[in-house]
C-alpha cells in the first residue's frame, strides 16, 4: 500500500485517518458498518444523541460547495455529542497552498480533534492528514474525482443489509464513473468487500479507459451490463458533460442509459435501485423507477449519518489510543 | 598557470584520447601533457575525467523569477552535478524576447554564475504565439537556438511562419511538440492517475503536435530540435522522420528516464511536471532510444521553485523538480541499473549536445578544446540533505538518497573549480 491508503491505518491496521476506501480490508470495512449499526435505532433511524465524543470539536473544512454531505456530517458530530465548527473555504484553482497550509495551521492553534475535509483537489485529505498534528483525525469528504469513502461505506452498509455480503453479489454501476469520485471509492470497498461481480456501464466518453486492472467489466449496452445483477448503482450526471462534448443530450443518455422498469426487469427479481443523490428524474432514472419498491435511495441518507457517525467514533478512538 | 592531471581514466566517447591516462591543461586549453614543462602535477588517484555536461534545457528563473533561484545558484548547482555549461530557458519573467534581455542574461552569467550559460530566445514577441522575434538580432547577441518553450503558437500557421524565417536565416528552433486541445491534466492518462482522480494529460497532447510539427519541419527545410519528448509513439515517429533524412533532433528528460507514473502514487508533488511522467513502457522506450541513437541528447529541464509552490495538495503545485545537483550522479544510476550505459548517457549529454547548440569545440577532452571537464570518482558517492543542498529549488526527489559516483573537481576553460 501506499500514498492515502497508507497514510490512514496504523502500523497494526487500525484506522486513524478515513482517505479512501483503496486498500481497506474487509475486517476493517466490517467493524465500520457494524459499529454504524450500532448508531441506529431499533426503527432503523439513527440515535438521537450519544455522548461519545462529548468535548470534542469537529471542525468542517469544506473548500467546495456541498449541502448534503456537510449536513450529514454535522448531525452525525451533534449526535455524537460533539462541538462543531464549520468553515466554509471557498478557494479559486489559483490559490496557492500556502493558504491550505497555514489555514491548516491556524485551526489546529484552536485545538480541533478531528477535520472532515472536501476539496476539488484529488489528494487535498491526504496533503492534510499527512502534515497534520498527531491526533488529530482527518475524514475525507470528497476529494476531487478521486474519492468520497463514507458515500462508499454507507452504499456498502445499504447493500448489505438489504443483499447480504457483497462477496456473493453482482453490482452494476451505470454511468459517468470517469469524474465520479463516488464510483471509484465503491469500486474499492466492493474489492475489500471481495465482490466478484462489478460491472460499469456507459458511452466510452464516461468511463475510464482503465478499468481492467481494477476487475471491472466494461459494458456499452445496458441490456448486456444489467443481466442478473443484484444491485444497480445510478450515478449522477452533471450538466457540464454536455458542454464539453461527452454527450450529446440528456434526452439521449436516458434513452441509452436511463433506469426505466423495463430495463430493471432484466437485473434479478428483487435487485436494488441506488443513487448517491440528488437524483435526476427522467436523465438518470425513471419516475416509477425513483419511488419504486426497489429503489433503496433515501435509505442511503439515513445510513450516511449512521455510517459517518461510525467513523469519526472510530478514527478518533484510534487517535486517542495512540495518545495514551 | 598550468597543470598535468595523471593516474586518470579519460572518458570521452569519440575522442582520441578516450581510455589515455594524463591530460594537461595550459591556457584555458587541453593539452598535450608532454609538451609541458614545469607544470603542476595532480594525482586523479584512478578517478575518471570526463569533458564538462552540457545541459541543454536548464530553467535559470533570471531575470524576474528569482524567488526560484538565480544565475549564482543554479549554475553553482550544475556544477555540484558535472554540468560545466547550461541552455538557459527563455520562460522567465519577462521572457527573453529583446536582444537587451540576452545580454542581460550573459552579463549576470559573467558576473555571477559559476558556468558556462548559453541563451535561447523565444521565437515570438512576449512568448504571444503571434509576432516573430527579432530572430536575427537574438542570434547576433548570443542566443544558441529560439524556441516557443511551453507557449503555443496562435496558430499552426504562425508556427509556419516561424520556423520558414528561422530556416531562411539558418537559425535552429527548439520545438516542445503539443496539441494545444488535448494539452493539460497534471498526470499521465493511465491507471495511476485514473486511480488517484487527477486531471488527465493523454499522450495524444504529445502526438498529435509532434505529428503536425514534423510536417512542418519538413515543409520549411528548418533545422528543428524537438524538446521533452515522452511516448513511445514519439520515439517511434523520430525514428522514422531521421530515416527519412530530417535534420532534426530530440531530447529526453532525465526524469523521464528514471521515474514512470508509478512516481506519483504518494501524490509527491516534486513528480508533477510539464510533461506527466508515463508508463514504464514508455519509459523503456525512451531509454532504447537513447541508446539506437534516436534520441540525441538527455536533459535535466531543471526547474527550481520556492518552497511554497510545492506546499499544496498535487494538482495545484507548480511544476517541475530541481534534478541539475544530481546529474552526472544520475547518469551513474542509470548504468548501475543496467539501463543505460555512462558512455552512452554521457555522449548524450556531452558531444551530441554540443553538436546541437553548435559548439563544436565542447564536450570533448581534446589537445586544443576549451579545457571543460570534471573529475569524477565513480566508487564513490553522493548522499543529498538539505544542508548542504546549492539550489534554491528544495524540490527535489534527492533529499536522503545516496548516489553512485562523486565529483572531485571540475575545470571551466581551464579555471579550476573545487567540489
Amino acid at each position: 500500500m501506499h500514498g492515502p491508503a497508507a497514510l490512514q491505518l496504523t502500523p497494526d491496521g487500525r484506522l486513524k485517518h478515513l482517505l479512501t476506501t483503496e486498500g481497506l480490508p474487509k475486517s476493517l470495512i466490517t467493524e465500520l458498518l457494524d459499529t454504524a449499526e450500532t448508531f441506529l435505532s431499533s426503527q432503523g433511524q439513527p440515535v438521537k444523541k450519544v455522548p461519545l465524543l462529548r468535548g470534542k470539536t469537529v471542525v468542517n473544512l469544506f473548500f467546495e460547495n456541498s449541502t448534503r454531505t456537510r449536513t450529514t456530517f454535522d448531525i452525525a458530530a451533534h449526535r455524537l455529542s460533539a462541538d462543531v465548527v464549520t468553515l466554509d473555504i471557498r478557494t479559486s484553482s489559483a490559490s496557492k497552498g500556502e493558504t491550505l497550509f497555514d489555514t491548516l495551521k491556524n485551526l489546529e492553534a484552536m485545538q480541533a480533534d478531528l477535520f472532515v475535509v472536501r476539496h476539488s483537489a484529488g489528494g487535498a485529505p491526504f496533503f492534510i492528514a499527512d502534515r497534520v498534528t498527531p491526533n488529530i483525525a482527518v475524514i475525507n469528504a470528497g476529494d476531487g474525482t478521486h474519492a468520497h469513502p463514507t458515500q462508499a461505506l454507507l452504499d456498502l452498509m445499504t447493500i448489505r443489509k438489504h443483499k447480504g455480503d457483497p462477496a456473493n453479489l453482482s453490482v452494476a454501476i451505470v454511468g459517468d464513473l470517469k469524474h465520479s469520485r463516488v464510483a471509484r471509492s465503491l469500486i474499492h470497498g466492493l474489492r475489500g468487500m471481495g465482490c466478484p461481480d462489478i460491472r460499469a456501464i456507459g458511452p466510452g466518453t464516461l468511463l475510464p479507459s482503465d478499468l481492467g486492472h481494477l476487475g471491472v467489466r466494461t459494458f456499452h449496452a445496458i441490456e448486456d451490463g444489467l443481466k442478473d445483477v443484484d444491485v444497480v448503482v445510478l450515478l449522477r450526471l452533471q450538466k457540464e458533460r454536455m458542454s464539453s462534448a461527452l454527450l450529446p443530450s440528456e434526452r439521449e443518455f436516458f434513452n441509452l442509459y436511463g433506469m426505466t422498469e423495463s430495463r430493471l426487469r432484466l437485473a434479478k427479481d428483487n435487485a436494488i435501485v441506488m443513487h448517491p443523490g440528488p437524483i435526476n428524474r427522467g436523465v438518470e432514472i425513471a419516475n416509477e423507477v425513483a419511488d419504486g419498491p426497489q429503489a433503496v435511495i433515501l435509505d442511503q441518507v439515513t445510513n450516511g449519518i449512521a455510517i459517518r457517525m461510525a467513523v469519526m467514533a472510530m478514527t478518533l478512538s484510534t487517535q486517542q489510543g495512540s495518545h495514551s | 598557470m598550468s597543470v598535468i592531471i595523471q593516474n586518470i581514466q579519460i572518458i570521452s566517447p569519440g575522442s582520441p584520447l578516450h581510455g589515455t591516462t594524463e591530460i594537461g591543461i595550459n591556457n584555458g586549453e587541453f593539452v598535450n601533457p608532454k609538451t609541458l614543462a614545469d607544470a603542476t602535477e595532480l594525482n586523479g588517484n584512478s578517478a575518471w575525467l570526463v569533458p564538462g555536461l552540457i545541459d541543454c534545457r536548464v530553467n535559470l528563473r533570471e531575470p524576474g523569477l528569482e524567488h526560484k533561484g538565480t544565475i549564482a545558484s543554479e549554475t553553482r548547482a550544475a556544477v555540484a552535478g558535472g554540468v560545466t555549461s547550461v541552455v538557459a530557458t527563455p520562460t522567465t519573467d519577462p521572457v527573453v524576447d529583446s536582444p537587451a534581455d540576452v545580454r542581460l542574461v550573459l552579463e549576470r552569467a559573467k558576473a555571477s554564475g559559476h558556468c558556462r550559460v548559453f541563451p535561447t530566445a523565444m521565437l515570438t514577441q512576449g512568448g504571444s504565439g503571434n509576432h516573430l522575434s527579432e530572430m536575427a538580432a537574438l542570434v547576433d547577441a548570443g542566443c544558441v537556438a529560439l524556441a516557443q518553450g511551453n507557449r503555443p503558437f496562435n496558430s499552426r500557421k504562425i508556427e509556419f511562419n516561424a520556423l520558414k524565417y528561422a530556416q531562411s536565416l539558418g537559425i535552429r528552433v527548439i520545438l516542445d511538440s503539443e496539441s494545444r486541445d488535448f494539452a493539460g491534466g497534471c498526470a499521465h492518462a493511465g491507471q495511476i492517475g485514473t486511480g488517484l482522480g487527477l486531471s488527465l494529460n493523454s499522450p495524444l497532447s504529445e502526438t498529435l503536435g509532434l505529428g503536425a510539427d514534423l510536417e512542418l519541419v519538413e515543409a520549411t527545410g528548418v533545422s528543428a530540435h524537438f524538446s521533452r519528448i515522452t511516448t513511445k509513439t514519439s520515439v517511434d515517429r523520430i525514428r522514422e522522420a531521421k530515416a527519412k533524412g530530417l535534420q532534426i533532433t530530440c531530447d529526453v528528460t532525465l526524469s523521464h528516464l528514471l521515474y514512470s507514473e508509478q512516481a506519483i502514487v504518494n501524490l509527491d508533488p516534486n513528480f508533477h511536471l510539464e510533461r506527466p511522467l508515463r508508463t514504464e513502457d514508455d519509459r523503456l522506450a525512451l531509454i532504447a532510444g537513447v541508446v539506437d541513437g534516436t534520441i540525441d541528447l538527455i536533459v535535466s529541464d531543471h526547474s527550481p521553485h520556492e518552497t511554497g509552490a510545492k506546499l499544496a495538495p498535487f494538482p495545484e503545485t507548480e511544476k517541475g523538480m530541481s534534478l541539475i545537483e544530481g546529474v552526472i550522479q544520475l547518469l551513474l544510476t542509470l548504468d548501475q541499473r543496467g539501463e543505460l550505459s555512462f558512455e552512452q548517457s554521457l555522449a548524450a549529454m556531452t558531444s551530441n549536445a554540443a553538436q546541437v547548440i553548435n559548439q563544436k569545440e565542447l564536450g570533448a577532452v581534446q589537445y586544443g578544446n576549451p579545457a571543460d571537464c570534471v573529475l569524477l570518482d565513480p566508487n564513490g558517492s553522493t548522499t543529498y540533505n538539505q544542508e548542504q543542498w546549492l539550489s534554491a529549488g528544495t524540490n527535489s526527489p534527492l533529499f536522503g538518497q545516496t548516489l553512485p559516483g562523486r565529483v572531485m573537481g571540475s575545470w571551466i576553460h581551464g579555471q579550476h573549480i573545487a567540489p
